[in-house]
C-alpha cells in the first residue's frame, strides 16, 4: 500500500511540472516563428519565381482594386452627397452592409472548413494529442491558422476599399486609426462563429443518422437558393429606374439588421468618416469607437466560447469521429470506364489502358474531381445567366459587349483549365516516379506513357470545356461564325495546355515530393502556369480582335473607311492561322522536350 | 503501473479490441503480437489518448486515460508506426519543442536534447531540416523525442520497420536497457525474433482478444512439441 502511495506521489510530482497556459501559448508561437523562418529561407533560396509572382500579382490586384474603389466612391461622393449628409449615409449603408455581410458568410464557412481540416484528419493534431497539450490550447492553435487562412482574402479586398473610401471622403485621422482594429475585430467574429459551428457539428454529427444530416443539408440548400433567387429577381421593364432602386433597397434591408457584425462595422465606418461641424456634442470618433467596442467585446466573447468548447468538445468529438467504421466499397469497373473504353477505340491498346488507369485514379480522388466540379459548376451557373444582353442586341453598344463577353468567357474557361492542368496534369509524371518500377517492368514504350497522359489530359478537358463554351455562346446568342471560332480556339487551348503540362512535367520532374500540390507549386509548375496564361491570352486576342471588328464592320455606326470587311476577313483568317501555329508550337516543343527527358530518365 | 480493465473498442459493429485485461509493472518489456487487424494498434491508440475505449478503463498509475489525458501523456512516450515530424524544423528544434511541451526547464531541456542526440546518433543531421531525413533518420528522431522526458512508459508501434541493421541493434539495446532501468516498454511488433530476444512477456492478440499472455516459457509449456522459437509457437497458436 505504501509502495502504491509512493508511486502515486512520484507520478504526481512529474505531472505537476507541466507548462502553464501562457507557457504553452509561448511554445506554440515559437514553433510557428521557427517554421515560418524556415519557410521564408526555403522560398528565398528555391522559389524566387513563384514568390515574386505571388507578391507581384497580389500588389497588382490590390492596386487595381484600390483604383476601382477610388473611382466608385468618387462617383458616389460627387453625384450623391458628401459624408455626413443623409443620402450619403443611406447609400453607404446599402453598399457596406451588403459587402461585409457577404464576406461574413464566406468567413463563417471558410474558417469552419479550414478548422475541420486542421483538427480532425490532421496528422499534426494526432501528434500533438500524444503530448501533454491542453485540448483548448490545441484547438486555439489550429483556430489561429484557420483565422489567418480564411481572413487574408477579406483583408485583401476590404483594405483597398476602405482606404480608398477614406481618401476620397477626405476622412479625419481617426478613420484611418480605426481601420485596422475594426477590420480585425470584425473578421474575428465570423471566423469564431465558423469554428464554433465546426466543433458543435462534429461533436453532434456521429450521433445523427446520415439521412437526417442529408435532409437538413438539402433543406438549407433549397431555402438558400430560393431566398437568393427571390432577392435577385426584378422586372426587366424598370431595370435601373427609380422604383427599381427603391425596390432593391427594400429587398436588401435584411443586410442592415442591427444584430449583424457587418452592420456594426458599416456604422462605425460611416461615423468615423464624417467630421464634426461646430457642434461640441457631436463626436464622430466617439460614436465610431462605440461600434468598435461592440465588435471587440463580441469577438472576445466568442474567443472565450471557442476556448470553452475546445476544452469540452474537441477530444470527445475527435474520439467519436475516429471510432466510426469507414465503408470500403467494392471497386468494380464503372460505367464511366466502359464508356471511356468504348470512346478510345481508335487508340492502341496500351495507350488506351494507360488513359483508363489515369481516368480511374482521377475518378477515385475526390480532391481532383470535386475542385473540377465546383469551378466548372460555378462557371456553368454564370454562363446560364448571361442572357441579359439578348434583350437589347440591336444596340451597337450591347452588341459590342456581347462579343467581348463571349471571348472573355472563353478566356476564363481557358484560365481555369490552365490551373487544373498545372495542379493535376503537370505533377502526373513526378508522381509516377515512385511507382515507376511498375510501368518500367511492363512491355510499354516510355513514349506511350507520355502520349497516354497527353491524350488523357487533352481529351478529358476538351469535352467539359467545349460544353461550357457552347452554353455561353447559346445564352449570349452569338453568330454561328463566332460559335465555330470559339470551338476551334477551345480545342486549341485544350491541346496546347495539355501539351505544356505533360511536356514540362516530364522535363522537370520532382520525384522526392509526394504531394501533387507541392510539385505544382515548384518552379516548373509556376512556369507552366505563367506560360499557359500567356498562351491563352495570345490565342484569344489573335482571334477576338479581328472577329470583334469583323462583326461590327457591317453595322452602320462603324466608319467604313477604317474597317473594311474584306480587310477584316483576311485579318480574322490570319489570326486563326497564327493561333493554330502557336498551338502547334506550344504542344510540340514541350512534348518533344518531355519525351527526350523521359526516355533518358533513370529512376 | 499500467492497467487495462475490461477494455473494449468497437468500430460500428466490428469489435477491434474485446474485453482486454492487462497489467504491466515497472521494469517490464511487453511485446504485443498478432496478425494485421488483431487490435494491437487500436490498443496502443487507446493508451496514448487517440481513441476512447467503448467500455472499460485504462489507468496509468492513478490516472485514467479518458479523464486525465494530459497527465497520462506526461508519463508516456509514444513512437507511432508512421512518425510525424515538422518538415520545416531541424531535428534539434523539434526535440526542443517536445521538451518544452513536457515542461522541462531550459538547462534540462538542452541537456536532454544533447543526451538523446548522442544516444540515437543524430549528431550529423540534427541541425538539418527534417524534410531531408531518410526513414531511418526520421524514426531515430521520433524515438529521441519520445524519450526526451524519460517517460515512465515507452509505447512503440512497429519499431523496426524500415530500419537498417545498425539502427535495429541500437533500438533493441535501447528498449532492453530502458526496461531494465525500471521503466515500462510496451511494444507492438510483427518482428517475432526481436520480441523473442528482448521481451520479458508477450501478449498474442487474435480478433481483438488476448489469446495468450505470459513469458515465452509459459507458451512453450502451453504448446508442447510445437517448436522452440517464438515464431513456430506463434504460428501454432494462430492455427489452433
Amino acid at each position: 500500500m505504501n509502495d502504491g502511495n509512493a508511486l502515486d506521489a512520484e507520478l504526481a510530482a512529474l505531472v505537476s511540472a507541466l507548462p502553464t497556459h501562457e507557457r504553452e501559448g509561448q511554445i506554440f508561437w515559437r514553433l510557428r516563428i521557427e517554421v515560418l523562418r524556415a519557410h521564408l529561407r526555403h522560398v528565398i533560396a528555391n522559389a524566387r519565381l513563384r514568390t515574386s509572382l505571388v507578391v507581384g500579382l497580389s500588389l497588382f490586384f490590390w492596386f487595381g482594386l484600390f483604383m476601382l474603389f477610388y473611382k466608385g466612391f468618387d462617383f458616389v461622393i460627387r453625384y450623391v452627397e458628401s459624408p455626413g449628409s443623409r443620402y450619403h449615409a443611406d447609400t453607404m449603408l446599402f453598399v457596406f452592409p451588403l459587402f461585409f455581410l457577404s464576406l461574413q458568410v464566406m468567413l463563417i464557412f471558410s474558417s469552419g472548413i479550414i478548422l475541420y481540416g486542421g483538427l480532425y484528419p490532421s496528422r499534426e493534431t494526432a501528434f500533438l494529442m500524444t503530448l501533454p497539450v491542453r485540448d483548448e490550447r490545441l484547438v486555439y492553435y489550429r483556430f489561429q491558422e484557420a483565422l489567418l487562412f480564411s481572413s487574408w482574402g477579406f483583408f485583401l479586398l476590404a483594405s483597398p476599399m476602405l482606404l480608398a473610401y477614406g481618401l476620397v471622403a477626405n476622412a479625419p485621422w481617426y478613420y484611418f486609426a480605426y481601420l485596422l482594429p475594426l477590420m480585425a475585430a470584425f473578421a474575428y467574429i465570423p471566423c469564431s462563429l465558423g469554428a464554433v459551428c465546426c466543433l458543435v457539428l462534429i461533436y453532434r454529427l456521429p450521433a445523427l443518422r446520415r439521412i437526417i444530416v442529408g435532409a437538413i443539408a438539402l433543406a438549407i440548400i433549397v431555402v438558400a437558393y430560393k431566398s437568393i433567387w427571390k432577392t435577385l429577381e426584378f422586372s426587366q421593364a424598370e431595370f435601373l429606374g427609380n422604383s427599381w432602386f427603391k425596390d432593391t433597397l427594400k429587398r436588401f434591408r435584411f443586410a442592415r439588421g442591427e444584430w449583424l457584425p457587418s452592420t456594426w462595422l458599416s456604422n462605425a465606418l460611416i461615423e468615423a468618416v464624417r467630421r464634426s461641424h461646430n457642434n461640441p456634442r457631436d463626436l464622430p470618433w466617439f460614436e465610431a469607437g462605440k461600434y468598435l467596442v461592440v465588435l471587440v467585446s463580441n469577438a472576445l466573447a466568442l474567443h472565450l466560447c471557442i476556448v470553452w468548447l475546445g476544452k469540452r468538445l474537441f477530444r470527445p468529438s475527435y474520439w467519436e469521429l475516429h471510432a466510426r467504421r469507414t465503408k470500403r466499397p467494392k471497386l468494380t469497373l464503372a460505367w464511366v470506364d466502359r464508356i471511356a473504353a468504348a470512346m478510345l477505340f481508335m487508340f492502341p491498346r496500351q495507350t488506351k489502358l494507360l488513359i483508363l488507369k489515369d481516368l480511374r485514379l482521377f475518378r477515385r480522388d475526390p480532391v481532383q474531381w470535386s475542385q473540377f466540379l465546383i469551378f466548372f459548376g460555378l462557371l456553368l451557373l454564370y454562363f446560364a445567366n448571361v442572357d441579359r444582353f439578348r434583350e437589347h442586341k440591336s444596340d451597337i453598344n450591347v452588341a459590342t459587349w456581347v462579343n467581348i463577353v463571349s471571348f472573355l468567357n472563353l478566356a476564363v474557361v481557358g484560365l481555369i483549365l490552365s490551373t487544373f492542368t498545372t495542379r493535376f496534369i503537370y505533377p502526373l509524371i513526378s508522381l509516377e516516379g515512385r511507382r515507376f518500377w511498375i510501368l518500367s517492368l511492363l512491355p510499354v514504350e516510355r513514349d506511350t506513357i507520355l502520349w497516354g497522359k497527353f491524350l488523357f489530359a487533352a481529351c478529358g478537358s476538351w469535352l467539359p470545356c467545349a460544353a461550357l463554351v457552347g452554353v455561353s455562346d447559346v445564352m449570349l446568342d452569338v453568330s454561328p461564325m463566332v460559335v465555330a471560332v470559339h470551338q476551334l480556339i477551345c480545342l486549341l487551348l485544350c491541346i496546347g495546355l495539355a501539351g505544356m503540362a505533360v511536356g514540362f512535367g516530364a522535363m522537370m520532374p520532382n520525384f522526392r515530393e509526394q504531394s501533387p500540390s507541392k510539385i505544382a507549386a515548384g518552379f516548373g509548375g509556376t512556369l507552366n502556369l505563367v506560360l499557359s496564361a500567356l498562351y491563352i491570352m495570345a490565342v484569344v486576342l489573335l482571334t477576338a480582335l479581328p472577329c470583334h471588328f469583323f462583326l461590327l464592320a457591317g453595322k452602320d455606326e462603324m466608319p467604313p473607311r477604317l474597317l473594311q470587311p474584306s480587310y477584316l476577313r483576311l485579318w480574322l483568317l490570319l489570326g486563326l492561322a497564327a493561333s493554330i501555329v502557336l498551338a502547334a508550337l506550344v504542344t510540340i516543343l514541350p512534348l518533344r522536350g518531355g519525351l527526350r527527358s523521359f526516355r533518358r530518365l533513370e529512376v | 503501473m499500467l492497467r487495462f480493465d475490461h477494455v473494449t473498442r468497437t468500430y460500428g459493429s466490428r469489435v477491434a479490441v474485446d474485453d482486454l485485461n492487462l497489467s504491466l509493472q515497472r521494469g517490464e518489456l511487453f511485446a504485443l503480437l498478432g496478425h494485421n487487424g488483431a487490435g494491437k494498434t487500436t490498443t496502443i491508440k487507446m493508451l496514448v489518448g487517440l481513441l476512447k475505449p467503448t467500455s472499460g478503463t485504462i489507468f496509468v498509475g492513478p490516472y485514467s486515460v479518458v479523464e486525465h489525458p494530459r497527465e497520462v501523456c506526461r508519463l508516456i512516450g509514444y513512437v507511432p508506426d508512421l512518425p510525424f515530424l515538422y518538415e520545416k524544423l531541424s531535428g534539434r528544434e523539434f526535440l526542443r519543442f517536445v521538451a518544452d511541451m513536457y515542461g522541462m526547464p531550459e538547462p534540462a531541456a538542452r541537456a536532454a536534447v544533447e543526451r538523446e542526440s548522442e544516444r540515437f546518433q543524430l549528431g550529423e543531421f540534427i541541425d538539418q531540416l527534417t524534410e531531408s531525413y531518410s526513414h531511418g533518420m526520421r524514426q531515430r528522431t521520433v524515438f529521441a523525442a519520445a524519450m526526451i522526458h524519460q517517460p515512465e512508459i515507452l509505447v512503440v508501434d512497429e519499431p523496426m520497420v524500415g530500419l537498417d541493421p545498425h539502427s535495429i541493434r541500437l533500438v533493441k539495446d535501447l528498449l532492453k536497457q530502458y526496461a531494465e532501468s525500471g521503466k515500462i516498454v510496451l511494444m507492438s511488433t510483427h518482428t517475432l525474433n526481436v520480441a523473442e530476444e528482448i521481451a520479458d512477456r508477450v501478449g498474442v492478440m487474435r480478433n481483438g482478444r488476448i489469446v495468450f499472455e505470459g513469458k515465452l516459457e509459459a507458451l512453450r509449456h502451453a504448446l508442447p512439441n510445437r517448436g522452440e522459437t517464438l515464431e513456430s509457437l506463434y504460428l501454432a497458436l494462430m492455427e489452433s
